[in-house]
């Protein structure tokens, strides 16, 4: 790294600059630092702040595109056999049941067998009853069942192992919260990518050798800023809810076609229902609505009835960025869930790809494909690693995976060791090793950058009182001395609010209510400005 | 197995234990009337201790409560403090915080004027009356006093450096350390009650002070997380005030905090004695309304307990406290099903942004009651001629946003017991 | 987490447990995780638990932590939490059926022991007291007690007399260690005249068979003191000073659906009820010295049972006998009282520091009062509150009621004032 006068700001030097920190991006991160090349990540948020971190974390058998899409099912079966092996601390193989009620066509039910053997998906039938009793949630109306090896990822957990295992083999970097506003090119070769800090709002330039686009949702809008035209996405908006507590041991599929609220999979010590799709023009403030949240309770129960009464503590949405073929579906749900990798030599440019579509079950395949590309273009003749090395744990991002947390601190017996998240039970240590050395950990760490990396603020509280106790803590460890903290705090609970409002009636009303009270009535944070100085105007009156 | 009928009869029944039940059934002793109380204390429990009137209005924060109450009759008619006279809401107002300090929890006189008190995160919360143990910071402040904040080892979610970072633009001399409590210090997590509870043995007090008074140093006030005992504060602020020869105020913590639990068992333990038939953390299951009064029906551990009682106050609080349920599309009261104002479907009652100024629709959701504070029934028109309706259970109030919860609680209560009175006493 | 622990097979699920055994608004998903549970907890903190994290473990699925921790054993049951949480939610429930599912040999053996010793004989005794054995020392000491003095001459102490209205029991520690302390009570049913009447049966007063979580010890247990009152048709069970075994009786009636013909009682209703009445016309006369008494509420008698009505008969009785003046309330008192930290077989649980370190806020309540005696209705109070005083150096003694009536109706035996200091050894007793 070396600041050249002639390029405004900082410069950063790379082999590989990749756009966007999902699991793509961070898988072809990966990919090319096993391979030796040093690539540098940026994201204009964080990691996972697209459809990375919001999709339910289902590791597909493939049995939910056997009946549509057999070349996708195939290949989720061959993914999710690889990173069964590669990934094994980063996944549930709990199994996943495809389930038909009272009302769903029979006719579907009988093929998906059929369907399944030649995506080459394991597929056994069972009665009804054994299926409840399996899963004794299910509905008594279920009238056809099949077991199939579905199985659940952290894709937290992921990401940040990738990013960790590129910053162990080559110290390949990642940015958080930098956006690209420009590339500079000349002679049909991106020269450098001219970025902003949105934090500080400073800019940056960032030299590579190649430029990889893996911005998902957003990958249409970094192509162009290439010039490039050829990517034309699809945006699908899909809403899930997540429960208080586990419902079933295994993913619940209803056996129909694809549709809202049909798949139940558990996550650690909650589960999520998802999801909808709905076709979405563009990706500035995606939320989930109580429109969304009603229609997935409402056909969750079919599948499920205890889903009526189920304590809910958060709903989120994601993008899914869909391929889209000229003249092709507009559908989200029946659009291809495949995905493509662009070289962009049509269009002039020499070292730039875009690789996009896809789905969290295929990143790996993903970025094996674009690995592989980068790597020729570089001259690089190692092969891609990443179907057969494992990857390595560590301290600051073993946090992501609920219930974790819990159980090292139960096992660990350090009573000095605080819980600063009691839902989820995160003590201190697991905080101290995040801002000290989680991927992207930085001089005064967002509370919301934090939660990226463990389980604050994901549990029943919904950050209400963990948000508070971590702030008080981060400035205990001086890592804030200035009212920025709390801002970040105020900033961190204002974010959680928009997954939690859609799913507050019952148990969890009063939650939220209490949570605004302490956030409004007790500490003020709805009169913090931003130039650090509360609103009052009057001084302090002796009574 | 033979168990007796439990029963108790009283002139008036006060349905809630938090601050507004808690205030009516003071207003009802202070008429001379004999009254019965059951509730769970609810919210109580996650209060800082402040006694706020009203806090915020939309433009921002209040100076002087009472001019705000002008313009509040004035811009919503329909808030329950505008339908309390200014008369009344001061003597219900000095009336309860008197009572408070006789009872033993010393608390400033309301005054012309809001005061900003200190929370845990070191912002600033208007307030207008306050435990005398709270109070020195004000001057403090006032004051610029050379200050030190102390916190404690393994007392989760107190900073005394989140205090001073953001309070300090304000008030420059403001210092933080950190300590351990006195045969708490193992590092291992401590209760702010807990801590308060050791400090009414003067033993730890002494140690407590000889702890802190090497820190001082220049300093001329003290602050420290509200931990200056529970059933005597202001006993132990004065003996810790002269071991260290400083001024010492008490600075809220986040729950679960102190200044509740101190309202709570006060409450619980000087009520009865003034001779409430208190059943302390038990909920009616359920209210008969008869012409002759009403019959409250309610279980404790040992099984049916009846009230018979000649008028009722029904101040069971909001969704937290039991008193409001959120069904997916609908929002009802919990206790007579009485007729709940509220916002058309779920979609309505949260608005996109959680800080938005404005505040949120369900908040003002709640009961709505008729001029001699008669919950309103689905027709529109009073649901019992003996039953009222007080707290923060009531309709077209924010509570959080206009910081006016013990204002509403203290109000609505007082004029909900006068009516009630009248009404139990009419034969 | 080792699947082969000889514990593992006897991992509950607390989650789906928790569903089906509490009420509905009182769930352990209706937890808003504010902590006040803990924060009123003498046992958080012990064996790196609270009440707040039983619950989030059981949520997280976390039952093989919650199947193992000797934390169970160190929480008394007392629903403390229960009754400070604003939604009502009881830990003690499920706390006791982790207990249940702990194998036998790995439960506290002094909690077993005394369970298996009460269902080896009829007398239902902890101690093995055998009903010859009790008979004999009842016998024994009545004849001692008659030779005090003339106006104990015709003092009874009946056994199985079919058809008394009271039903006495009597906790094992009297008749095994120190009969003599049985003189008072029997003294003041002679002073009231009460129809009253022992039985050789289902007399003792402990039960720590529900303590062990073994369901069905605890019903077998109440299942022969309740033919025991039956059996002698005695309209009121009358539970002397002692907090568990009036809860096990009668929850353990209403738990397991048992026919019981008697109305349960507590001892000390019926002392207010005497001196109201007039019958029992204590007074604090003899207290010239201004000595500083506190009561302790059982959690067992109080909270869990007759909640305020019984504490308000505590404190009724306790002041008549020591003077308004010298009576000191402890904070928090009544229904919200600290367990003492000797209930739920704690005391037998073998598990001394941990007992401490719960008792420590008791102690310190006690220490704030000043108080020179604690008065208790309840035997594990007692000891506890007693070995607290032993060990961190207080300067208070632990008195039954009994005595104080006795003493104060200046009708105490000289041997009869084990539990007195040297301030009360001689009074009243002449030169």
């Amino acid at each position: 790294m070396s600041a050249r006068p002639t390029s405004p700001g900082p410069v950063f030097e790379t082999e590989v600059l990749i756009i966007g920190g999902g699991t793509t991006g961070t898988g072809v991160m990966r990919d090319l630092a096993l391979r030796g090349i040093h690539c540098l990540l940026i994201d204009q948020r964080d990691l996972n702040a697209g459809a990375s971190g919001g999709n339910h974390g289902l590791l597909h058998s493939g049995g939910r595109y056997a009946a549509g899409d057999a070349d996708t099912a195939a290949e989720c079966r061959r993914e999710g056999d690889i990173l069964k092996a590669v990934a094994p601390e980063c996944i549930d193989a709990c199994g996943g049941l495809f389930v038909a009620v009272e009302g769903d066509d029979p006719e579907f039910a009988a093929r998906f067998p059929e369907h399944c053997r030649s995506a080459g998906i394991e597929c056994s039938a069972i009665t009804p009853a054994e299926a409840r009793e399996l899963e004794p949630c299910l509905s008594e109306k279920v009238y056809a069942a099949y077991k199939v090896p579905d199985a659940t990822i952290d894709p937290f957990r992921i990401t940040l192992e990738n990013v960790n295992h590129a910053r162990q083999l080559t110290q390949s970097i990642f940015l958080a919260h930098t956006e690209l506003e420009r590339f500079i090119v000349e002679e049909g070769t991106i020269r450098s990518a001219i970025c902003r800090d949105t934090r500080s709002g400073d800019t940056l330039t960032i030299r590579a050798r190649q430029v990889v686009n893996a911005a998902g949702a957003w990958a249409m809008q970094v192509a162009r800023l290439a010039g490039c035209s050829g990517v034309q996405l699809l945006y699908s908006k899909g809403t899930l809810i997540i429960s208080n507590a586990r419902i079933g041991r295994r993913v619940i599929n209803r056996l129909r076609p694809p549709g809202d609220g049909d798949i139940l999979v558990p996550g650690g010590t909650v589960s999520l229902l998802g999801t909808t799709s709905q076709t979405v023009e563009n990706l500035d403030d995606i939320h989930p609505s109580v429109a969304e949240v009603d229609r997935l309770v409402a056909e969750g129960c079919a599948l499920v009835p205890q889903i009526a009464h189920t304590r809910f503590i958060r709903a989120f949405s994601g993008v899914r960025p869909l391929l889209m073929a000229r003249g092709a579906e507009t559908d989200g749900r029946k659009a291809s869930r495949g995905f493509s990798l662009f070289d962009h030599e049509s269009e002039g440019l020499a070292n730039f790809a875009t690789v996009a579509g896809g789905k969290l079950t295929t990143f790996r395949l993903m970025a094996e494909k674009t690995g592989d590309l980068v790597a020729r273009r570089l001259g690089n003749s190692e092969p891609c690693k990443t179907a057969t090395t494992p990857l390595p744990s560590g301290d600051a991002i073993r946090w992501t995976e609920p219930g974790f947390a819990a159980r090292y601190w139960a096992a660990r017996r350090e009573p000095g060791d605080l819980i600063l998240c009691e839902c989820e039970m995160v003590p201190t240590s697991a905080i101290d090793a995040i801002v000290e050395n989680a991927p992207g950990a930085e001089l005064q760490m967002s509370l919301n950058a934090i939660a990226v990396r463990s389980r604050v603020g994901k549990g029943t509280c919904q950050g209400a009182f963990c948000s508070l106790r971590v702030t008080s803590h981060l400035y205990d460890r001086q890592v804030y001395d200035s009212p920025l903290g709390l801002r970040n705090t105020r900033d961190f609970v204002a974010q959680r609010f928009k997954g939690v409002a859609p799913v507050a009636w019952g148990e969890h009303l009063p939650q939220l209510e209490l949570a605004e009270a302490l956030h409004c009535a007790l500490l003020g944070l709805d009169q913090l400005t931003d130039d650090g100085l509360q609103s009052p105007t009057t001084g302090g009156r002796v009574p | 197995m033979i168990k007796e009928p439990r029963r108790h009869q009283a002139e008036l029944l006060v349905i809630g234990s938090g601050l507004a039940g808690m205030a009516a059934s003071l207003f009802a002793l202070a008429r001379g009337v004999s009254v019965a109380q059951v509730g769970n204390s609810g919210v109580i429990a996650f209060t800082t201790g402040y006694l706020d009137l009203l806090g915020h209005d939309e433009r921002g924060f209040v100076d002087d409560p009472w001019q705000a109450l002008i313009r509040l009759r004035e811009d919503e008619p329909r808030h329950p403090l505008a339908n309390v006279t200014e008369n009344d809401i001061r003597a219900a107002f000095t009336s309860f915080t008197q009572s408070l300090t006789e009872m033993g929890l010393g608390y400033t006189a309301p005054g012309a004027h809001n005061v900003l008190a200190l929370t845990p995160a070191g912002t600033l919360k208007p307030t207008l009356s306050l435990p005398l143990t709270m109070q020195p910071a004000i001057a403090a402040m006032a004051a610029g006093l050379d200050t030190l904040i102390v916190d404690f080892t393994g007392l989760n979610g107190f900073s005394a450096r989140e205090v001073v970072a953001n309070l300090s633009q304000r008030w420059p001399g403001l210092r933080a350390a950190r300590i351990g409590f006195p045969d708490m210090d193992s590092g291992a997590e401590v209760y702010a009650e807990v801590l308060a509870r050791a400090l009414e043995v003067p033993a730890t007090r002494q140690l407590l002070a000889e702890r802190i008074g090497p820190l001082l140093g220049s300093a001329q006030a003290l602050g420290l997380p509200a931990i200056l005992g529970v059933h005597r504060p202001d006993h132990v602020h004065r003996e810790l005030q002269s071991l260290l020869g400083v001024p010492v105020f008490e600075i809220p913590t986040m729950p679960p905090a102190v200044p509740g639990v101190r309202l709570r068992e006060l409450f619980e333990t000087r009520l009865p004695q003034c001779g409430v038939a208190l059943e302390p953390q038990h909920r009616v299951k359920r209210l008969e309304l008869h012409t002759q009064g009403v019959t409250a029906h309610l279980e404790d551990a040992y099984g049916e307990v009846t009230i018979e009682a000649a008028a009722a106050v029904l101040a069971t609080g909001r969704f937290t406290s039991g008193g409001l349920r959120a069904d997916p599309n609908a929002i009802r009261e919990t206790l007579v099903n009485l007729a709940v104002s509220q916002p058309e479907g779920r979609a309505h009652w949260y608005r996109p942004d959680y800080f938005d100024p404005r505040g949120h629709a369900i908040n003002r959701s709640g009961v709505m009651v008729d001029e001699q504070w008669r919950p309103l029934d689905a027709t529109g028109k009073p649901a019992h001629p003996r039953l009222f309706a007080a707290g923060s259970l009531l309709a077209h109030q924010d509570w959080i946003r206009q910081r006016c919860g013990a204002g509403v609680a203290i109000a609505t209560a007082y004029k909900a017991v006068d009516a009630a009175t009248q009404a139990a006493r009419s034969g | 987490m080792n699947t082969a622990s000889p514990i593992a097979t006897h991992t509950i699920d607390f989650k789906a447990a928790a569903r089906d055994l509490l009420p509905p608004g009182a769930s352990y998903d209706a937890c808003l995780s504010c902590g006040l549970c803990s924060a009123g907890c003498p046992a958080s903190g012990l064996e790196g638990m609270d009440p707040r994290r039983f619950i989030r473990m059981a949520m997280l699925g976390m039952n093989e932590e919650l199947s193992t921790t000797p934390w169970i054993w160190t929480c008394t049951q007392c629903q403390r939490c229960k009754y400070v949480c604003p939604m009502s939610i009881d830990v003690a429930v499920l706390v006791g059926l982790a207990r249940g599912a702990w194998p036998t040999e790995k439960k506290p053996s002094g909690i077993v022991r005394s369970c298996e010793a009460q269902l080896r004989f009829p007398g239902t005794s902890a101690m093995g007291l055998q009903e010859e054995d009790f008979v004999e020392t009842v016998e024994e000491t009545v004849a001692s007690v008659r030779g005090q003095g003339d106006r104990f001459a015709r003092l009874e102490a009946p056994i199985d007399r079919q058809g008394a209205h009271f039903f006495v029991n009597q906790n094992s520690r009297e008749p095994a260690t120190e009969p003599e302390e049985m003189g008072p009570l029997w003294k003041i049913f002679d002073y009231v005249g009460a129809d009253w009447t022992y039985s050789s049966t289902g007399w003792a007063a402990e039960n720590f068979c529900m303590f062990t979580g073994d369901d069905q010890a605890w019903r077998k247990m109440v299942e022969q003191r309740v033919a025991a009152v039956n059996r002698l048709g005695c309209k009121v069970w009358l539970n002397t000073e002692c907090g568990h075994s009036f809860y096990t009786v009668w929850k353990g009636v209403e738990r397991f659906g048992l026919k019981a013909d008697f109305e349960p009682a507590s001892l000390v209703s019926y002392y207010a009820r005497w001196i109201r009445e007039g019958r029992l016309p204590v007074n604090a006369e003899w207290n010239t010295q201004g000595i500083k008494f506190t009561v302790q509420d059982p959690c067992q008698l109080v909270r869990k049972s007759l909640g305020d009505t019984m504490a308000d008969d505590i404190r009724y009785v306790a002041r008549m006998l020591v003077g308004e003046e010298n009576f000191i309330d402890m904070a928090p008192s009544r229904s919200a009282n600290y367990c003492c930290g000797g209930g739920g077989g704690f005391l037998q649980a073998g598990m001394k520091e941990q007992r401490w370190a719960y008792g420590k806020r008791k102690f310190d309540q006690i220490t704030s009062t000043q108080a020179d005696y604690v008065l208790t209705p309840c035997h594990n109070c007692h000891s506890q509150i007693e070995d607290l005083a032993r060990h961190f150096h207080g300067g208070y003694r632990v008195v039954h009621f009994w005595t104080l009536i006795c003493l104060s109706l200046g009708m105490l035996g000289e041997h009869e004032r084990k539990y007195l200091g040297p301030d009360l050894a001689r009074l009243g007793l002449g030169a």
